[in-house]
């Protein structure tokens, strides 16, 4: 078994991931079919953020990972260049 | 027919079975609780496929089969290794 921090971090990943995937399913999944007028509604956000927010979440990571290409092959081109 | 022919295609089946719902082109009347759901659905795929690949990632993390002593004893041979190499002249 894999020991002290990455235990924690793997547990902490399915812990994240068990939150998210039950708060988006009631959101998504099961909010419809509750009356309108019943509280839980207060928990959540109107409908459209749920693919809104997704949507923005998924841009976000592909301008990182682009930015982070660019950079280590920035760093690459420069240090190639310094070689010769 | 390639994986990658197959994938697009099921793709495309589910793709123009959800836009012709969603759009109600089939002239199909389905109760509105149901439209809500419907439409928010390939969004709503997309993150559970997320979720549950970043739960099994944590999970295999957490229950890696670490060798702790095969660890040590392969660091030993390193340093033992670069201070050979270091000794007959090569530099690091």
């Amino acid at each position: 078994m894999a020991t002290g921090t990455d235990q924690v971090v793997g547990l902490g990943l399915v812990a994240v991931s068990l939150v998210i995937f039950t708060y988006y399913t009631a959101w998504v999944i099961l909010l419809p079919f509750i009356d309108s007028q019943h509280v839980i509604h207060k928990y959540f956000l109107p409908r459209a953020y749920a693919v809104a927010i997704p949507l923005a979440a998924g841009l976000l990571l592909l301008l990182f990972v682009g930015v982070f290409i660019t950079y280590v092959m920035l760093k690459n081109q420069k240090v190639t260049k310094k070689a010769q | 027919m390639t994986k990658l022919a197959q994938w697009l295609w099921g793709l495309a089946l589910l793709g123009s079975t959800w836009a012709a719902l969603t759009t109600g082109a089939l002239g199909l009347e389905l109760p509105s609780s149901c439209r809500e759901v419907l439409w928010p659905l390939p969004a709503y795929l997309l993150v559970s496929a997320g979720c549950y690949a970043l739960g099994t990632v944590g999970y295999r993390v957490a229950t890696f089969h670490d060798c702790e002593d095969a660890a040590r004893e392969l660091q030993s041979q390193i340093q033992e290794a670069r201070a050979d190499l270091t000794r007959r002249g090569m530099r690091f």
